[in-house]
């Protein structure tokens, strides 16, 4: 079973992170979490990380590999050389709470004032009626949470004010879906110095997004709407 | 009243827990060593039963999970996915069970009825074509992280406080009384003890282990499973084997992707489970019975974790023959006053866990304070971040 | 629990590491606009010379045709095709157009960039040289 090499920034608030290597036997089949975990476990019970699902669904276990932002359990080890260590380390523009741990709630509460969680429609239906037997579909947005764009977008290393690139997506697919939510009121959210218009497309949220979000493009799709609801209101005088 | 109850661990019994006490008026304190749900609630299969899957072996379970099913799609719709579920006959032996699997199903009140063998591949174009015969039945989907933190975010609206990143390390006795834990912060290292009047374990399968803190026993048997999720949503519902229950004989659908599950097998460490590579092997190799072509989209990720099933004396040690239902004990019984354990059970049935739990401390403190938790609706996860 | 100090976040933008195509593509823009925006102002104070007369005119004319003085010619004009190129992919991907092209839209700007600045040499050192 080949050993890994794992360098791990450690610290907690008010002291000067630093980076320590950490050695850990798995097969190349395992996952990055596992050997986080594994390392936890038998090395070192003061280890802060977060996880829960293991399978890309919760959004809990993003960090930054080798400098590029991944959940741990879906980067596999062999992707990996076992030669070379591989650097884990926290996600950005997050409050920072020692190790591998940084604060979701500025995230979380911003996606909260959106309000949005549950699909009515799925990849297998589509816009087609629903076959006969299935009275309607429920699925989980696609965006799970994770903050990987949020820590991927260079806009958000200068304002911290910005909605950030998994809001301006969520209040997209609201407009797009509105299920009962007030769209005046998440239109006026996004029509802001800090919201869809402080994108400055470096492109980097879609691409590290590991649920298929692509908030890169609703956001364009979000300013092409507020740039039409803007003509409306020369031409037509209100929405 | 202002009586304090310490909750240990935040999985889906520890949450519930807590948020019942809340409801029914007592100080809570949560204490949980790492993240919400970063124990086996975060980790399972997401299924929120039917009950189908139990109704041949397991009634009892099964009448739980249907109950439980129900009273969950009304409070916390946001942590769900509610597509239903598949039970489907893949050979002969599988058919033989039919009739007896939907008289199970009718015995325990779960609303099964067989639909044509057409239909079904309609509703699941991905499925082997060769099914002998489909039962649909009221299964949904969870996400586990959620369905925790909608409980906490719920229990702390009504004053509880969770602790995250604090592992119990001790119990503080009064003469042979629990009066609190011990706590070590994993962020400073710091140890305090939290007082409490009474303690509850709610540590899945860690529960042998604090049991064992305070000196007494729980017969809890950590039990693992392996689950594999690959890179592409195959089927919309649930999709079960009708048959006993078995390895691989499952297929959860979430979001994008689909999940496989699951192995049984007896760990002694529930902190690091190996994944045993025959269980890999094993389960793709199910998963293509139901689904051809199931890796096609690529595997996503591989995991296992372990149940706490509540054993009893000379069972066999893999786990499938042991009760899913939930055991509640009082210690009393075993003379330590001021502690009880909730353990067993399944994450569907976590708040009828936690109604027993609570009802337990009531009647322990001589309290009389009916439960609540059927009805109120919980706030959503985010809420758990304000 | 504290943040991190916040000279750290304010030039967090600059942090290319773990980027890709994408991100470079901004702090290229970036670089090149601020880039711009000083030429601008060193142009505008050599204009001033215009007013001296025709031989402080001369003088710097003179000196513009050194070598140097035209190799940073030519790196103005890298920078200025660059930006303007990029601001073109930027505008359009700025409103949902061509994101899955991005990466490639990026090489296009650079190649694009690179080609006319070379020609572009050409032309200053053999019109000048
Ligand atoms: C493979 C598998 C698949 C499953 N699939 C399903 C399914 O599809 N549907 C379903 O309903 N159920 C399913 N289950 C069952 C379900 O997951 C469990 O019954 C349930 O999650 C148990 O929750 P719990 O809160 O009791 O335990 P846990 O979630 O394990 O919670 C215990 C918590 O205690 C904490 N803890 C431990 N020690 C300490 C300490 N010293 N101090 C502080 N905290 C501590 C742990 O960190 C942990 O978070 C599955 C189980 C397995 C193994
Ligand atoms: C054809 C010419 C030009 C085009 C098409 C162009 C286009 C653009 C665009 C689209 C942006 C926004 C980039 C973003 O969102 O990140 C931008 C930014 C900028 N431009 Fe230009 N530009 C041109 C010329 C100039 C000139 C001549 C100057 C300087 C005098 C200049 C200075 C800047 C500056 C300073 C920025 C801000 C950069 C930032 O905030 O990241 N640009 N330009
Ligand atoms: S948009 Fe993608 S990267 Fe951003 S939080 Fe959602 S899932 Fe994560
Ligand atoms: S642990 Fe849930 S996303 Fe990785």
């Amino acid at each position: 079973m080949p050993t890994w090499q794992l360098r791990l920034l450690r610290g907690r608030p008010g002291g000067s992170p630093r980076l320590e290597i950490y050695r850990v036997e798995l097969p190349a089949e395992a996952y990055l979490i596992d050997a986080v975990e594994k390392i936890w476990a038998e090395q070192d019970r003061s280890l802060l990380f977060r996880h829960a699902c293991h399978h890309a669904s919760c959004g809990a276990c993003g960090v930054r590999v080798n400098g590029r932002e991944r959940l741990m359990c879906i980067t596999p080890l062999r992707e990996f050389s076992p030669d070379r260590p591989i650097q884990v380390e926290p996600l950005r523009h997050f409050p920072w709470l020692g190790d591998l741990l940084v604060d979701v709630s500025p995230m979380m509460r911003r996606m909260a004032e959106v309000g949005f969680a549950i699909v009515r429609q799925d990849e297998l239906t589509a816009d087609r009626p629903l076959p006969e037997g299935i009275e309607r579909i429920t699925r989980f947005e696609d965006c799970i949470e994770c903050g990987l764009c949020l820590s991927a977008c260079p806009v958000m290393a200068a304002d911290e004010a910005y909605l950030g690139p998994a809001t301006l997506a969520a209040i997209e697919r609201m407009l797009k879906e509105p299920r009962g939510g007030d769209t005046a009121r998440l239109l006026t959210l996004a029509d802001d110095p800090h919201g869809a218009w402080r994108c400055h497309s470096a492109m980097e949220c879609t691409a590290v997004c590991p649920s298929n979000v692509d908030p890169a493009s609703a956001i364009g799709r979000l300013r092409r709407r507020l740039i039409a609801e803007r003509f409306r209101r020369w031409i037509g005088g209100g929405r | 009243m202002s009586y304090h109850v310490i909750v240990i661990g935040a999985g889906s019994t520890g949450a519930a827990v807590a948020h019942d006490l809340a409801l029914r008026g007592f100080r809570v304190t949560v204490v949980e060593r790492g993240e919400v749900a970063s124990g086996t609630s975060g980790r399972n299969h997401c299924l929120l039963h039917s009950g189908g899957r139990y109704a041949m072996r397991d009634p009892e379970s099964a009448r739980e999970c249907i109950e439980e099913n129900m009273i969950l799609r009304r409070i916390m719709p946001e942590a769900l996915e509610l597509n239903d579920g598949l039970f489907v006959a893949l050979d002969e032996q599988d058919l033989a069970w039919k009739e007896r699997f939907l008289a199970a199903c009718e015995e325990c009140g779960i609303p099964a009825r067989e639909i044509p063998v057409r239909q079904a591949l309609a509703l699941e174009p991905h499925l082997n074509p060769n099914i002998l015969a489909a039962v649909q039945v009221p299964d949904g989907v969870f996400e586990p992280f959620r369905f925790c933190l909608s409980f906490l975010a719920t229990a702390r609206r009504n004053g509880a406080t969770v602790l995250t990143y604090t592992e119990v390390v001790d119990f503080v006795f009064q003469g042979r009384t629990v009066a609190g834990v011990r706590v070590r912060d994993r962020r400073t290292g710091e140890e305090r003890v939290i007082g409490g009047d009474i303690v509850v374990n709610a540590a899945g399968p860690w529960s042998g282990r604090i049991a064992a803190m305070a000196g007494v026993d729980v017969p809890v048997v950590p039990t693992a499973g392996v689950m594999i999720s690959v890179g592409r949503r195959w089927n919309r519902m649930v999709i079960n084997r009708l048959n006993m229950p078995g390895d691989g004989d499952i297929i959860v659908p979430q979001r994008r992707t689909a999940i496989i599950g699951t192995t049984s097998w007896r760990v002694e460490d529930p902190d690091f489970i190996p994944i045993p590579e025959d269980h890999v092997r094993l389960l793709l190799d199910r998963a293509e019975r139901f689904i051809p072509g199931y890796t096609r989209g690529g595997i996503r990720g591989i995991f296992a974790v372990a149940r706490p099933l509540v054993g009893r004396r000379g069972v066999a040690a893999d786990g499938r023959e042991l009760s899913r239902t939930f055991e509640c004990f009082d210690h009393a019984a075993d003379g330590v006053e001021g502690f009880v354990t909730i353990t067993g059970g399944k994450m569907t049935t976590a708040r009828a866990m936690a109604e027993k739990a609570v009802d337990v401390v009531c009647a322990k403190l001589g309290l009389e304070i009916p439960c609540r938790t059927r009805e109120v609706p919980l706030l959503s996860y985010r809420a758990f971040f304000d | 629990m504290k943040e991190a100090p916040r000279w750290k976040r304010a030039s967090g933008w600059v942090d290319l590491r773990g980027r890709r195509e994408g991100g470079l593509a901004f702090l290229l823009m970036r670089l090149t606009g601020i880039g711009l925006v000083i030429y601008l102002f060193i142009h505008l104070y050599v204009l001033r010379l215009l007013a001296q007369g025709p031989e402080a005119w001369d003088a710097f004319i003179a000196m513009a045709k050194s070598p140097l003085f035209l190799a940073l010619d030519g790196l103005l004009i890298l920078g200025i095709l660059y930006h303007a190129l990029n601001g073109v992919r930027v505008t359009l991907l700025g409103l949902g157009i061509g994101v899955p092209h991005q990466a490639r839209l990026f090489w296009g700007v650079m190649a694009l960039t690179l080609l006319v600045t070379a020609i572009a040499a050409y032309a200053i050192f053999t019109i000048a040289g």
